[in-house]
């Protein structure tokens, strides 16, 4: 499961960051870390990128990147 | 601000201590550091560029209770490392000329991840202020914020402030100056990162103090343990340093315990202390309010409503720009061209100065000084909304609407907005570049701008289309514009595989919540931009226009222009024209002015083809030019502002301004071109070289020639192949004769 899978309103927990090099570390400095909980917000109009909550704020994200980053599905 | 307590244990000011105390001010983005820095250091900012990168460097000096401060902003950043060009900047300031005391900007509201940036900064042992920005934000969502607690947790005096109210700008000056005294004493102890960091970050520690003293004299030895310990990139060129051999063992325990991603262990530990601490000094109500921004964005963001808002938004930015400042522009036009040109004219005579001085002073200096002077408006205007787009949170909505779109075409969703105002005038539109984050978007952005067809270009169809499509302008002019968009659409594509192969940035956006930015920091943002604009790019374009100037008058005495260096120069050019149906002299040299301005092109070939006889014009007294000017500003301030109120389409872009009776240089270009080649002509001026004010626009934003040469030589092939297709194709299909 990634979080690109993830549906507007639904939550995950992260896994693992797949990506590697500058974007990797970017999603990390950015907060996205394993043990942390992430819930997609909206999809943009056309469909990428898109909104995601985590710690207490929004942030915006192609499905592309998303896609690495591996999530277990919350409730 | 009164729920915010006093700081006993910081408040002792030093007496004797008569140096200038270096601040350098770092903090995320969206976190209002511009605003808190604008609040303080206001009209004293001096604005410049990092050295070597194009990033925005501001700086201010000024005293504070009868001590020098030197105030340095660092470019907005969420972290340290070493990718972003920002970050790197930040980063390099800090390690290399170690500041006296870093203020720390927070947003009060977004406590974790800002602190995750101040745990880098304690890094560096470098003393800390903390301002806790945005703080009247917090109280009003029913955050309580121990303030003392997090003074105790980091060991740092900490100031609420809200930058947007002037509150706490004084007290934290204040703690400024104290901290900085006390400097010894002061500098903040090391935070625990957990047991097993901690300790391999001392045994890496210990290794370089032995190993290498000459770096640990340089860097804080904890500091530089931890960089080699994440693998930062930087670090390691630059100092060369063996990473296996002095990590390896000491990390030989965390690696055991922990597993061998040590990057996210670093970045992990710092997140988890920034998430400890706000659990700890943070309260919010436990009932939360549906917060305004994410009902905002409920709209803004809609899956059916967010494109359409997006287009009005556009709309709008683009009405308000070019009509609000168009009539000023006409105005300074006016007034350049007119009393200003006749007082010279008249203060020269005075003096017995020679006929040709007045011509150079007129047509050279004053024309170029003119030109410069009727971009002012638009410029000033553009960068205030623009601010406005970015201050108030909703230019990061547009880009997250627009970027699927931008993407097939290699760009970014921020890339949209410069293209729209590339469409008033492209010179506004390549500074709204810097709306981006990262060079290569910038760049590549920039290149495409000039095949939006902006405003100068109008003139030159309205006058073809007037002559030989009298019967469908709007279908003709219409189509140059979408052509433009086409090959912008092309030429992403083809650079994107090209000159600027390779991965894309990626699309890593915080949505900041909406904020109303203050008119003082917009109007110092504007007046910054409009300032820079004026002097560096005035001088260049005032050189232009006064070596035109010369060529169309050299040599001396010169009377027909065939024989001027300018109808040389086309006659050289002209064959290299022919293919495409349109090899004169005239068409080349009116192509060559057009480096100024597009429009220009129009103003050299009434002058080549037509000349005008000198005539005695009854020249109107001082007083009448004096009352003229007056009058027409104040007409000129109605026309603004009935543009803004009306409804009725873009004046900026109607064509209906053609004026439909005959002239001399209507009747030569009748003469000179057939209606395929005239076509050819207007596709060849749509889409041939940006001129001189773009160029050196590009030049500003991305240092050095290279990039306007790249897009001088995209733009002229195209130009060139596009109308050689037009004219070889159409005499084909039998179209010209």
């Amino acid at each position: 499961m990634n979080l690109a899978k993830l549906a507007p309103g639904e939550k995950g927990r992260i896994t693992a960051i797949g990506a590697i090099g500058p974007m990797r570390r970017r999603l990390m400095d950015m907060g996205l870390l394993p043990g942390e909980e992430v819930r997609v917000e909206k999809v943009a109009p056309l469909g990428d990128p898109i909104e995601v909550r985590i710690r207490s704020y929004h942030l915006s994200l192609r499905k592309k990147e998303a896609e690495g980053i591996a999530v277990e599905v919350t409730p | 601000m009164s729920a915010a307590p006093k700081l006993p244990p910081f408040s002792a000011a030093h007496p004797a201590a008569a140096r200038t105390i270096t601040v350098a001010v770092a903090g995320n983005p969206n976190s209002g550091k511009s605003t808190l820095i604008n609040a303080i250091a206001g009209s004293r900012l001096h604005v410049g560029n990092w050295p070597g990168v194009t990033v925005e460097k501001k700086e201010a000096a000024f005293e504070h209770e009868g001590r020098r401060i030197r105030l340095v902003d660092l470019p907005g950043t969420y972290s340290l490392s070493p990718y972003s060009q920002e970050e790197i900047v930040a980063r390099d300031y800090l390690a290399h000329e170690r500041p006296d005391v870093i203020v720390n900007v927070v947003d009060s509201t977004n406590l974790e991840r800002n602190l995750y940036l101040t745990v880098q900064l304690l890094e560096l042992g470098i003393p800390v202020v903390m301002a806790l920005n945005v703080y009247d934000e917090a109280q009003a969502k029913g955050h309580r914020i121990d303030v003392r607690g997090i003074e105790a947790r980091l060991g740092v005096p900490v100031v609420p402030t809200s930058a947007t109210r002037k509150e706490g700008l004084a007290e934290l000056l204040g703690t400024v100056v104290a901290t900085a005294d006390r400097r010894q004493v002061r500098t903040p102890a090391p935070l625990s990162y957990g047991p097993d960091l901690d300790a391999a970050t001392g045994g890496v520690a210990r290794a370089l103090e032995e190993r290498h003293p000459e770096l640990t004299a340089h860097f804080p030895a904890r500091w530089l343990a931890l960089k080699l310990i994440e693998g930062d990139a930087r670090v390691l060129e630059e100092t060369a340093l063996d990473r296996g051999a002095l990590v390896a063992r000491p990390l030989e325990h965390l690696v055991a315990a922990h597993g061998d991603d040590v990057e996210a262990i670093v970045a992990e530990a710092r997140y988890g202390l920034a998430a400890g601490l706000t659990r700890e000094v943070l309260e919010k109500p436990r009932l939360q309010k549906t917060e305004l921004t994410e009902r905002i964005d409920r709209v803004v963001l809609n899956r059916f409503l967010g494109i359409p808002i997006f287009l009005a938004a556009m709309w709008i930015v683009f009405k308000l720009t070019f009509d609000l400042s168009a009539p000023f522009g006409d105005w300074i036009d006016a007034m350049t061209s007119g009393p200003v040109k006749r007082w010279a004219a008249a203060l020269l005579g005075m003096i017995g100065a020679p006929g040709w001085t007045v011509s150079l002073v007129n047509d050279g200096i004053i024309a170029g000084v003119g030109f410069v002077l009727v971009f002012v408006p638009v410029i000033f205007a553009m960068m205030f909304f623009i601010t406005f787009l970015e201050g108030s949170g909703y230019m990061a909505r547009a880009a997250f609407v627009m970027d699927k779109a931008m993407h097939a075409m290699g760009l970014h969703g921020k890339s949209f907005i410069p293209m729209v105002l590339g469409f008033g005038c492209n010179v506004p539109g390549v500074y709204a570049t810097r709306t981006l984050e990262s060079g290569r978007d910038r760049i590549l952005t920039a290149l495409l701008i000039p095949l939006m067809s902006c405003g100068a270009r109008l003139p030159v169809y309205v006058l073809f289309v007037g002559v030989f499509f009298p019967n469908r302008p709007g279908t003709v002019i219409w189509s140059l514009y979408v052509i433009g968009i086409a090959l912008a659409i092309t030429m992403g594509v083809v650079f994107k595989k090209t000159l600027f192969r390779g991965e894309a940035p990626a699309f890593i956006m915080e949505l900041p919540p909406y904020r109303m930015p203050s008119l003082r920091s917009l109007c110092l943002h504007t007046w910054e931009k409009g300032k820079h604009f004026l002097t560096k790019a005035g001088t260049y374009i005032l050189a232009v226009s006064v070596i035109v100037w010369f060529m169309l008058n050299l040599p001396w005495g010169v009377q027909d222009k065939k024989d001027s260096y300018l109808g040389k120069a086309g006659q050289v050019m002209a064959p290299a024209l022919a293919p495409l149906g349109f090899g004169t002299w005239e068409a080349a040299s009116s192509l060559i002015t057009g480096v100024i301005a597009k429009e220009i092109v129009v103003g050299t070939m009434s002058e080549i083809y037509a000349p005008k006889p000198a005539h005695e014009e009854q020249a109107p007294t001082f007083a009448e030019d004096l009352r003229e000017i007056g009058t027409s500003f104040a007409g000129a301030a109605r026309e603004a502002l009935s543009n803004v109120v009306s409804t009725a389409g873009l004046s900026s872009i109607s064509i209906d301004k053609a004026d439909e009776a005959p002239s001399p240089l209507k009747d030569a270009v009748r003469g000179a071109f057939t209606p395929l080649t005239a076509l050819g002509f207007m596709v060849f001026v749509l889409l041939y070289m940006p001129c001189v004010v773009v160029a050196i626009a590009m030049r500003q934003e991305f240092g050095g020639w290279k990039w306007f040469g790249v897009a001088f030589a995209y733009q002229t092939a195209l130009a060139w192949g596009m109308a050689l297709l037009i004219y070889q194709g159409g005499r084909l299909l039998g179209l010209g004769a």
